[in-house]
């Protein structure tokens, strides 16, 4: 091959993430470049450092590509962090990933300084996952403790009277068990590696699977890298990273986070969507959320009111869209 | 003798044991907050609920805490050696090693400063912060690249002293 | 330019003739990992990276309870708590043969679990039980054999700090390590007195049985011992109950141990300060290799060596057991050379993808796995295999830095005599690394129950 890149990622090798994704990404780019393309996936951090590094990996070309979640690093992708929001993140992974796609030129590139972005995405959206409460309304998770996706999932578990917890992703199933947290907010597709079924009873969405906000992840390349390619190259990455396959992602993550869900539901757990009654009351509460969000970016200058507005907008447009 | 910060030495060396041996103390006393938090998060969870930055304060704080005993560990001679191999050697080769020892120390922690100096200025560039209490991670380098000087003359230090063992002085 | 993998073993090789020329293990991992990864890839990479590497290493989470689990140890070797322990162990065991070396063992077990290291243990210990021995008049080789011996459980006992960062490699979950110690660690008590009952039956001169204590002295004795149980309980058991995840237990535990001792007026502030010296001398050693290893470990990724060698295992077609023996008489094998952290850190990288591989992946069921568990369960098994034969290098020639320590301390015996006392003991772990691999639900069976 001509050109070899090496791709980095916190997951195992047998993650969803990367048998759904990564593998079927990278193996597009090297057909559509004639199989002048390699693209090497090093999973589990295997090159070094902590998850929150990679983004400095990528922009210092330790590593040519990367797959990361942004909340590793809480405040870089301060735009970005838009479509993380309950409200603004519904419940169709597609459709917000076609928006962050239609409004990458115009609204997010500022984000991704020193680095050449392949696509973002966000997963199927941060779902209540209770260890032996039934809730129905804010007033239940009053006083609970649950863990802590990002920093903006901090100020929703906040905005429900419950108290944020931070802890290490391996530590959760027992924490669960144990009740040291009381849930988590945190997708289905989490269910199966950490089998969250034997430590949960409840599983909880909104209604038509609205979700508790989300997170968004990015597959990025280092941009000195990006530029020394040539053309047919460069285009054999932009083909492999359409409109399309946007949209396609948001599927794969969609399908993951339904099996998930089938996992815990098989063996007995109690799944809850609630009714749009009970759903417009988690709206309201959590409604201050990105109010608070729009008054901090303000401060950094970003006009965070319009990228609201806008997100909202083409998510909607955009649903459907498969 | 619990309170002999300069471990023996006097002048120069004996100046930066004593830097090393109170910067490592301030250290512990970073760690001795980290352990409070933590105490008291718990109490407070039991009680009332959990203080949701302990985490986070737990990893600047252990971070901060172990930089800041590597000089002490330079010297005091508490890194790990084995030493089979030369267990028969005489105590001039010994200090031949120890010197080469020394200097990559020396080297390394040079090296690790300026690196680390750039790392801070990426992190206050692109405001890296801890996710709750959004502290400016660029705050927590700052004693760590403090550590890093001290730990390179720590290790000066070392040279210096086997460099005369070698020398039979 | 020679290939990545030549370029790997070359790298192997000089790591190793370093070490044997008394570089510190942690300089010269790094040193190693940072001028092979720079000859292979250009020296933009390690420039790079070391801007935040050391960073991201010393702040990770899950490794904050090792200089917490390091301050309550020396808190702890302060507080008088070893001596508390012996005088309850010897009230109860000192009467019969051998009975004040059961005593040692038995405290040893105790403080191990308060510690998270085995040299801590052996020279705590050692300290007060070794007086106590030679006043019994036993005899040399098996009061310093005991202590040597018994140290080891300062590291097998949790908490531990080798397991932590075993668990931290491997993504297991600490308190999944810590509960699957704890049954493996009670049997290594019992075959231990039963092998100092052994030994003072062939050899009665060497253990003396003495009177035994005053009724009066006994209760108080007893008595004494609740706190450490307290304190053990409280830190443990909590862990295992879940009412807290290890870092804030180990928080617990350095404040209940500074408390007792304020109480006892063992530890003021000069204690104190020679507690936080000791804990930045060890933490400062332990971090540092870990950063090493780390370097080490970006250099052996690019190289592909892990890769090449997990493959080239696999493809040798041998029996899942024959590797993990073969994988285990290379850890003793480099036990001569290394200290155990340095060993987990350096090894285990390569070791586990193998194992997890053979296994049938990392998501393998127990159903239809090539070692007749999941692989989350071979995940927590080996590394309590590896802990133990890692943790043999320390009373075993040529190295054997527990016995070291206990011969500095007993200066009237010869280190012969403690290597000769050590060695029914290292028969007895023999036996437990069998009887382990043989019954994986002694390993795995409290887990299962801690996990509920
Ligand atoms: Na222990
Ligand atoms: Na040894």
């Amino acid at each position: 091959q001509e050109f070899t890149f090496k791709l980095h990622q916190p997951l195992s090798a047998n993650a969803s993430a990367q048998v759904n994704m990564l593998e079927p990404w990278a193996k597009a780019v090297e057909e559509n470049s004639g199989g002048r393309v390699k693209i090497e996936i090093f999973p589990s951090m295997t090159l070094g450092g902590r998850p929150p590094e990679l983004i400095q990996q990528v922009r210092d070309g330790v590593v040519d590509l990367i797959w990361t979640v942004n909340g590793y690093t809480p405040g870089l992708f301060p735009r970005s962090e838009a479509f993380e929001l309950p409200t603004v993140y519904k419940n169709d992974p597609v459709a917000t990933n076609l928006a962050m796609h239609d409004m990458f030129e115009s609204d997010l590139k500022e984000d991704y300084k020193g680095v050449e972005v392949m696509f973002l995405h966000v997963h199927a959206g941060q779902a209540l996952q209770m260890r032996d409460k039934e809730v129905r309304s804010p007033g239940d998770t009053a006083g609970t403790k649950l863990r802590i996706p990002t920093r903006t999932g901090a100020w929703v578990i906040e905005s429900l009277g419950a108290a944020p917890t931070a802890m290490p992703v391996p530590e959760l199933p027992t924490a669960l068990q144990k009740g040291v947290v009381d849930g988590a907010l945190i997708p289905w597709e989490i269910i199966p590696p950490l089998k969250i079924q034997d430590q949960t009873e409840y599983q909880i969405e909104l209604n038509n699977q609205e979700r508790f906000g989300n997170t968004t992840f990015q597959v990025a390349m280092n941009q000195a890298r990006w530029d020394s390619l040539p053309d047919d190259i460069k285009q054999a990455f932009r083909d492999a990273s359409n409109r399309d396959w946007w949209a396609k992602v948001g599927e794969i993550w969609r399908k993951a986070d339904d099996d998930g869900l089938k996992i815990a539901v098989d063996s007995g757990n109690t799944y809850i969507a609630l009714s749009e009654e009970e759903t417009e009351t988690f709206r309201q509460a959590m409604a201050p959320v990105v109010d608070r969000w729009i008054e901090e970016v303000s401060d950094s200058g970003i006009d965070g009111a319009g990228l609201v507005e806008k997100a909202r907008g083409l998510i909607a447009e955009n649903a459907g869209a498969q | 003798m619990a309170l002999d910060l300069k471990l023996g030495r006097s002048g120069f060396p004996g100046a930066v044991a004593a830097a090393a041996t109170l910067w490592a103390l301030a250290g512990g006393m970073v760690l001795l907050a980290v352990v409070l938090i933590n105490f008291f998060s718990v109490i407070g969870g039991v009680v009332w609920k959990p203080f949701p930055g302990d985490f986070e304060l737990t990893e600047i704080g252990v971070a901060v805490a172990a930089f800041s005993f590597l000089p002490y560990t330079q010297i005091t001679g508490a890194n790990v050696t084995a030493d089979i191999f030369t267990a028969r050697a005489s105590p001039r080769t010994i200090a031949a090693f120890t010197c080469l020892a020394a200097l990559i120390a020396v080297l390394f922690a040079g090296f690790l400063t300026w690196r680390m100096y750039f790392g801070l200025l990426d992190q206050k560039a692109y405001n890296y912060t801890s996710a709750i209490l959004q502290i400016p991670l660029w705050w927590g380098f700052v004693p760590i690249l403090i550590s890093l000087v001290l730990l390179a003359l720590a290790a000066i230090v070392t040279f210096l002293e086997n460099t005369r063992i070698f020398a039979g002085t | 330019m020679t290939d990545p993998i030549t370029l790997g073993v070359i790298a192997l090789i000089v790591l190793v003739a370093l070490i044997a020329i008394r570089i510190p293990i942690a300089y010269a991992m790094i040193l190693v990992g940072g001028i092979g990864v720079t000859m292979m890839d250009g020296p933009a990479l390690m420039l790079s990276q070391l801007k935040t590497l050391a960073y991201g290493q010393f702040s990770i989470y899950d490794l904050s309870v090792v200089p917490m689990f390091v301050l309550m140890g020396a808190l702890a070797s302060r507080a008088g708590l070893s001596r508390a322990l012996f005088r309850a162990a010897n009230a109860w065991l000192g009467r019969m043969p051998g009975g004040t070396a059961m005593a040692s063992i038995a405290s040893c077990a105790g403080f191990g679990a308060v510690c998270g290291s085995s040299l801590a243990t052996a020279v705590t210990m050692g300290r007060v039980a070794l007086p106590e021995l030679s006043r019994y008049k036993y005899s040399g080789a098996l009061a310093t054999g005991s202590l040597a011996a018994g140290g080891v459980l300062g590291i097998l006992i949790p908490p531990s700090v080798v397991l932590i960062v075993y668990a931290v490699i491997v993504e297991a979950s600490i308190v999944d390590m810590f509960a699957a110690a704890l049954l493996p660690g009670i049997l290594a008590v019992i075959l231990f007195l039963l092998t100092i009952a052994i030994y003072v039956a062939i050899n009665p001169k060497a253990g003396p049985a003495h009177g035994g204590v005053e009724p009066g002295e006994f209760r108080e004795a007893t008595i004494g011992v609740i706190p450490v149980l307290l304190i053990f309980g409280i830190v443990l058991g909590g862990i295992y109950a879940g009412l807290y995840t290890p870092t804030p237990a180990a928080a617990i535990g350095v404040v209940m141990v500074w408390l007792y001792g304020a109480v006892t007026r063992q530890i003021r502030i000069g204690e104190l300060i020679e507690s936080l010296k000791e804990t930045a001398s060890t933490t400062g050693m332990i971090y540092l290799i870990l950063l090493g290893a780390e370097m080490m470990k970006i250099f052996m990724s690019r190289a592909g060596l892990p890769q090449a060698t997990a493959e080239w295992i696999i493809n040798s077609g041998h029996a899942p057991m024959t590797v993990m023996i073969l994988l285990l008489v290379g850890l003793i094998a480099l036990g001569c050379l290394m200290d155990s952290l340095s060993m987990i850190l350096l090894v285990i990288p390569f070791f586990w993808p193998v194992l997890s591989e053979l296994n049938g992946g990392i998501y393998q069921a127990a159903d239809g796995a090539a070692f007749g568990m999941s692989t989350e369960d071979l995940k927590i098994w080996f590394g309590i295999i590896a802990l133990i034969v890692v943790e043999l290098g320390l009373i075993t020639p040529p190295v054997g830095m527990n016995v070291f320590v206990i011969s500095a301390l007993a200066k009237d015996v010869p280190m012969s005599d403690t290597f000769k006392g050590v060695m029914p003991f290292f028969l007895a772990e023999l036996v437990r690394v069998v009887l382990i691999l043989l019954f994986p639900a002694l390993t795995l069976w409290l887990p299962m129950l801690v996990r509920g």
